[in-house]
C-alpha cells in the first residue's frame, strides 16, 4: 500500500505540467520546489541533530554564486602583471562546483562552531551568512557586487553534436527541480534511517548518553552540516540557473527565516515536514500577492505562522500523522515506529508512518 | 582487544586520581583497581565523589591529576566515545534514555559501534548496508530479550515505567558491547522485586565475561553481588576489601553513621 501511494504521488507530480498550462503557476511550483530542497537540507540540522543554523541561506547563496561563476567564467587580477582567467564551464559542472563549495563551507562552519554549541552556534551561523553577504557585496571584481551577475546560462543537457536540451522554459525546469527534490528526499530518508542518521538523532535527544555508547559527537554533527550545506548549495545552484540573475540580496536573513518557518510549521525532524511547510509558505505569498497589499501580506503571513505554531506546536505533519493514527490506524502499522523489528526498513508501515514519522 | 585478558588480571587501574571543582576537592588522589571478570563496588555517602570518579573514568571530565589505565591504554583525557571504543561503557545516575525514540531504536543507537556503514554506501543503499541493518536488528532483539523488554520494543523509551527505563539504560549500554560496564546506582527507585531480578541479571551479565564496576546505595545488593568493595568518603578511599571485611570495618561504620540517612542501609546489610 505504501509503495502504491508513493507511485501515485510521483505520477501526480510528474503529470502536473501536462494539465497545468498556466506558466505562472509552474513558476510558483518551481520556486516552491527550490525552497523545499533548501528546507529539507535545513531540516537535517534543525530537525534531526537539533542544531539551529540561522545562517543557512549562506550555503544556498554560496552554491548559487559558485555555480553562476563557474558557468559564466571570471577574471581575477592577482597582481598587476598576472590575471587569473577562469574560462566558462558547462552548467552542470557549475552545479556540481556549487554543491562541493557549499559542502566545504558546511564542513568549515561545522568544525569551528560545533565545538561551541547552542546559542554560540546560532551566532556563528548568523555572522557567517552576514560575512558572506558582505563579501558578495564588496568583492566587485568577482561578483559584480550590487550590480548582480546577469545572463547566467540555463542548464543544458545532452550529447554533443547529437542531442541537446536547454532548460530555458518552465516545463523542463519544473522537471529538473522535481527530480532534484526527489533525490534530496531520498538522500535524507536513507541517511536518517541509517546508523549515521540514528547517531544524529541520538545527539538531539541525549548527547551524553550518545557519547557514552561510542558516538563521536563532533564527527556526526560535522557530517550533518556537510550534507546539509551541500544540499542547500544544490538548491542555490538550481535557483541561479532558473532565475538567471543573482545579487547579494540572496543572503538576506529573511530567507533563512523563511526556511526555518517552513521546517517548523511542516514538522521538524519529519521527512515530509519541509515539503508541506515549503509548499504552504512557497505558494502562500503568491496567493496573497493577488489579494492583499505587501504590508497586509506580511501581517497575514505572520498570523498564519503563529496560528500553526500555536495550535500544532510539533508542526502539521506530526499532527496529521497522529490524527490519522487515532482515526484509522489503532492496531495497524501506523502506530509503530519505523524501526519496529520484523520487516525490513523499506517494507513496513503506511503512508503516514513513513512520511510523518518523527524519527 | 589486542590480547586475551586472564580472569583476575587488573583491567582498570585508577592511580592517584584527583578532581577539583574550583576550590572544592571532589576526589583527593584516589587509587584503586578493577580486575577482569569481577564485580567491584564503589560505595560511600552522598557527595563522596563516586559519580565524579565515573565521570573521570569515562571521559566526561578531565582529571586535575593522576592517571587512569584501561588494559594497555592511558584513558584519562580521552573523549567519552574514544573510551567507549576501548570497551568502557557507563550508565548514568539520573535516568537517561533516548526518550522520544522507541525502545527498539534506543537499542539500535546503542549498537552504533557494532556497525560500520559509510555515508556513500548508505546513500547508494548497497546490499551490505541492508545486511548490516538486518544484523543490528537481530542483535537489538537479542539484547531486548536478555533484559526482558521485548514486549516494549515499539514504545517510546520515555514512556516506560521507571524500573523498565533503568533496564533500558543497561540494555543500551550492553548494546555498545562493553568489556567493562560501569553502573551508577542502577536500582535506585526500583522496588524490591525489581531489585531482586536486577541482581539476577547482573549475574547473567557477568557470566557473559563483562567486568562490572558498581556504584550503589542498596547495601543488601552491594554485599550480595560484589567480589570487592571500595569505600569512598569525602573524596578519599577509607577502606577496600571483601564485603565481609567492609561490613566489619569500624571506619566504614563511622563514615556511614555520620550520615544518618544511610545508617539503616548499613544495618540492613
Ligand atoms: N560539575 C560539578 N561542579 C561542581 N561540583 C561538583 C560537580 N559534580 C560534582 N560536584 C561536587 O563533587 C562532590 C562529589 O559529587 P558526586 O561525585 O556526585 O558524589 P556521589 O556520586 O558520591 O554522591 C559533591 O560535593 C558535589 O557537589
Ligand atoms: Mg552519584
Amino acid at each position: 500500500m505504501n509503495r502504491w501511494a508513493t507511485w501515485l504521488w510521483l505520477a501526480f507530480l510528474f503529470s502536473i505540467p501536462v494539465w497545468m498550462t498556466n506558466q505562472y503557476y509552474l513558476y510558483i511550483l518551481i520556486n516552491a520546489g527550490i525552497f523545499i530542497i533548501a528546507a529539507m537540507s535545513l531540516n537535517l540540522l534543525l530537525g534531526y541533530t537539533g542544531q539551529l543554523s540561522l545562517g543557512h541561506v549562506a550555503f544556498f547563496g554560496i552554491g548559487a554564486y559558485a555555480s553562476a561563476l563557474v558557468s559564466l567564467g571570471f577574471d581575477l587580477e592577482i597582481t598587476d602583471s598576472y590575471t587569473f582567467v577562469f574560462a566558462p564551464r558547462p552548467v552542470w559542472v557549475g552545479l556540481l562546483a556549487g554543491i562541493l563549495v557549499a559542502g566545504f563551507f558546511g564542513w568549515l562552519v561545522g568544525r569551528i562552531s560545533f565545538k561551541i554549541r547552542g546559542a554560540y552556534f546560532v551566532i556563528v551561523t548568523i555572522s557567517f551568512a552576514e560575512v558572506v553577504r558582505l563579501v558578495a557585496l564588496n568583492w566587485i571584481d568577482l561578483t559584480e557586487g550590487p550590480m548582480a551577475l546577469n545572463n547566467i546560462p540555463p542548464l543544458t543537457l545532452g550529447i554533443p553534436g547529437l542531442w541537446e536540451l536547454t532548460f530555458w522554459r518552465k516545463v523542463p525546469n519544473y522537471y529538473l527541480v522535481l527530480v532534484t527534490c526527489i533525490l534530496s528526499y531520498v538522500v535524507i530518508a536513507r541517511l536518517v534511517r541509517s546508523r549515521l542518521g540514528r547517531a544524529m538523532i541520538a545527539l538531539r535527544e541525549n548527547e551524553p548518553l550518545a557519547a557514552s555508547v561510542g558516538i563521536d559527537v563532533t564527527r556526526s554533527l560535522v557530517l550533518a552540516a556537510v550534507v546539509s550545506a551541500a544540499m542547500a548549495g544544490a538548491a542555490g545552484g538550481l535557483y541561479t540557473h532558473t532565475i538567471r540573475i543573482i545579487d547579494p540580496d540572496v543572503f538576506l536573513f529573511i530567507y533563512t527565516v523563511t526556511m526555518v518557518i517552513m521546517v517548523i510549521t511542516g514538522g521538524k525532524g519529519t521527512l515530509a515536514g519541509p515539503i508541506v511547510g515549503g509548499l504552504i509558505f512557497g505558494i502562500l505569498p503568491e496567493v496573497l500577492r493577488e489579494v492583499a497589499s505587501p504590508e497586509v501580506q506580511w501581517v497575514m503571513y505572520g498570523l498564519i505562522m503563529i496560528a500553526i505554531v500555536f495550535f500544532l506546536p510539533d508542526g502539521i505533519v506530526p499532527a496529521l500523522a497522529s490524527w490519522w493514527r487515532d482515526r484509522f490506524g489503532a492496531g495497524g502499522g501506523g502506530a509503530e515506529s519505523q524501526s519496529e523489528p520484523g520487516p525490513g526498513p523499506e517494507a513496513s508501515g503506511t503512508v503516514t508512518d513513513t512520511m510523518g514519522e518523527r524519527a | 582487544m589486542t590480547r586475551e585478558i586472564a580472569a583476575g588480571e587488573t583491567v582498570l587501574a585508577v592511580e592517584n586520581l584527583g578532581v577539583r571543582f574550583g576550590g572544592l576537592v571532589a576526589l583527593a588522589g584516589i587509587s584503586f583497581e578493577v580486575r577482569a571478570g569481577e564485580v567491584a563496588s564503589l560505595i560511600g555517602p552522598n557527595g563522596a565523589g563516586k559519580t565524579t570518579a565515573f565521570n573521570a573514568i569515562t571521559g566526561f571530565l578531565t582529571p586535575s591529576e593522576g592517571a587512569i589505565r584501561y588494559r594497555d591504554s592511558r584513558i584519562e583525557g580521552l573523549r567519552p566515545n574514544e573510551i567507549a571504543d576501548l570497551g568502557v561503557v557507563r550508565t548514568f545516575q539520573k535516568t537517561s534514555v533516548f526518550a522520544a525514540s522507541s525502545v527498539f531504536d534506543n537499542l539500535l543507537i546503542g549498537l552504533h559501534r557494532r556497525g560500520g556503514a559509510r555515508l556513500w554506501e548508505i546513500l547508494l543503499a548497497l546490499p551490505r548496508v541492508r545486511a548490516e541493518e538486518a544484523r543490528l536488528r537481530a542483535e537489538a532483539e537479542e539484547i531486548l530479550d536478555f533484559v526482558g523488554l521485548s514486549a516494549r520494543a515499539g514504545e517510546p523509551g520515555g514512556a516506560l515505567p521507571y524500573g523498565e527505563q533503568r533496564l533500558l539504560e543497561v540494555a543500551v549500554a550492553l548494546a555498545a558491547r562493553p568489556s567493562l560496564l560501569l553502573l551508577d546506582e542502577p536500582v535506585s527507585g526500583m522496588n524490591p522485586v525489581e531489585t531482586a531480578s536486577f541482581m539476577a541479571m547482573l549475574g547473567k551479565i557477568r557470566a557473559r565475561g563483562i567486568t562490572i564496576l558498581l556504584v550503589e546505595h542498596d547495601m543488601r545488593m552491594v554485599m550480595g553481588v560484589s567480589d570487592r568493595v571500595v569505600v569512598l568518603n569525602q573524596g578519599a578511599i577509607i577502606a577496600e576489601g571483601t564485603p565481609e571485611e567492609i561490613q566489619a570495618n569500624p571506619e566504614v561504620i563511622r563514615a556511614y553513621l555520620g550520615h544518618g540517612a544511610d545508617r539503616r542501609a548499613v544495618g540492613r546489610a
